[in-house]
């Protein structure tokens, strides 16, 4: 693309061969999918179980109201919206929660979340860790502070060896009871659409520099705060004690499928895909768009 | 069936940076990976470097018709390594260079004997060799300690950048 040329020589092959997860597609992941989409990213595993509700028009990204009346699948409103701008980008939808997905997850770049709840979150992350694969997590919230408001966010760039959500104090064992008290419910958090378009902005401003660097200072980990009151975003403070600090939650020997074994793995058959009957094929088909949509 | 490795930047510079140290006497030096292993639904294998373990300097034979030999204690070291960690092993050296280094007849001959050994030790893992260059890799994979080893074509860089590298993709 002609206006991202300082991406480098060869960063239109590098993007459009990119495989990005986006688990969540509300306020934040739909930013990140048009985003991304934008900027030339080729592949993208989208992931969520909803469907678009009215309360939703407020933030999520290509949400429109004829969407609600048709209780229009989320991951779908996204994949037409990547398609809308970038038609050869291939999409890969799974209306599911991200566990059902993890197949799909393992073949990705990079995972951006933009889940709610910190039990997810944090199982998420893991989940990349184990497969070595750099996880980027938003989270925002508005508080009552006094008799106003106070808007905030963060942005995590976290990779393997690297300081994680449990090491910045985002998930921490208050968080997780406070959470499973509720039944694993984030709860109805208040959202808006420009906070979300901030830190999605960071996040995939984080993504492309690991992608394609266009500066020497590059980072593989980085955590940014935004302040929505005074619209700052900074590097947060917490962050220079932790820097070069191995991370104790999420071990390196954790790396991989503890349940591997390769002499089980070559005695598996191969099966060949089944031949279905033309009237069958087509019924599954319309089976799967109709779940799907 | 395709294999891949991912590794993590700084392990990696960190093992370009340790196989770059000069020795007494050998030519080059050799160390060990260890890594754990994803299979995919597409029938493919990743292997995820976990941790390097370099031949310590006493553990180096004088032979000067190699790069360099090394001992029955550096083998035990690393295989003790694996068995620990339940993990795959990868004999790894590097040619220096840039663009995809090629093994050695040396390389090769040695591989096929010392490798289908550290089945004995780690049998539930598949092990092998790596080489490396200054911006790219190539390995090889043994599934089992009397089949012919797969190629490992495809190497990622996890990392700031993130790099794919390999026989089939270049960088740098």
């Amino acid at each position: 693309m002609k206006r991202q040329s300082f991406l480098g020589p060869n960063s239109d092959d590098l993007l459009r061969n990119t495989i990005v997860g986006i688990v969540g597609l509300g306020g934040g992941g739909s930013h990140i999918g048009q985003q991304l989409a934008h900027a030339g990213i080729g592949n993208f595993v989208v992931v969520d179980p909803d469907t678009i509700e009215d309360h939703n028009l407020n933030r999520l990204i290509g949400g429109k109201f004829k969407f609600v009346k048709r209780g229009k699948a989320k991951v779908v409103i996204a994949r037409d919206l990547i398609l809308g701008i970038q038609p050869t980008a291939r999409v890969q939808i799974e209306r599911s929660l991200w566990q059902v997905a993890a197949e799909s997850l393992r073949r990705c770049d990079v995972i951006v979340s933009g889940l709610d709840s910190f039990r997810a979150r944090d199982e998420l992350e893991r989940f990349c860790r184990q497969n070595l694969i750099p996880y980027i997590d938003m989270g925002m919230d508005v508080t009552k502070v006094g008799d106003g408001f106070l808007v905030a966010g963060q942005v995590l760039l976290s990779s393997p060896g690297g300081p994680c959500l449990r090491c910045v104090g985002v998930v921490t064992d208050e968080r997780l009871s406070e959470e499973a008290a509720k039944y694993g419910a984030a709860g109805g958090k208040p959202q808006v659409v420009w906070p979300n378009g901030v830190l999605a902005s960071i996040a995939v401003g984080l993504l492309m520099q690991l992608i394609a660097p266009w500066h020497r200072k590059a980072v593989a980990s980085a955590y940014r705060e935004f302040d929505g009151n005074t619209h700052i975003v900074r590097e947060s403070p917490k962050w220079k004690s932790l820097e070069g600090r191995p991370c104790p939650h999420h071990p390196a020997n954790e790396r991989g499928d503890p349940t591997f074994d390769i002499r089980q793995w070559l005695e598996m058959p191969v099966i060949p895909p089944k031949k279905l009957p033309f009237w069958r094929a087509m019924l599954e088909r319309i089976s799967a768009w109709w779940a799907q949509r | 069936m395709k294999a891949c490795l991912k590794i993590d930047g700084a392990l990696l510079d960190t093992i370009r940076d340790d196989l770059r140290r000069p020795h007494e006497f050998a030519h080059e030096r050799v160390g060990f990976v260890t890594a754990g292993i994803i299979a995919l639904a597409t029938g493919d294998l990743t292997l995820l470097a976990r941790d390097y373990r370099p031949v310590a300097d006493n553990d180096y034979l004088r032979d000067t018709n190699v790069g360099a030999m090394i001992g029955p204690d550096a083998m035990r070291k690393g295989l003790q390594l694996a068995y620990g960690a339940r993990a795959a092993l990868l004999h790894i050296h590097t040619h220096g260079g840039r663009g995809a280094p090629d093994f050695s007849g040396v390389d090769l001959s040695e591989g096929r004997k010392f490798v289908p050994s550290f089945f004995n030790v780690v049998p539930c893992m598949p092990h092998g060799i790596v080489v490396l260059s200054d911006t790219s890799a190539r390995g090889l994979l043994w599934l089992a300690p009397k089949m012919a080893a797969v190629p490992v074509l495809d190497f990622v860089r996890v990392g700031a950048p993130y790099a794919r590298f390999g026989a089939a993709r270049l960088v740098g």
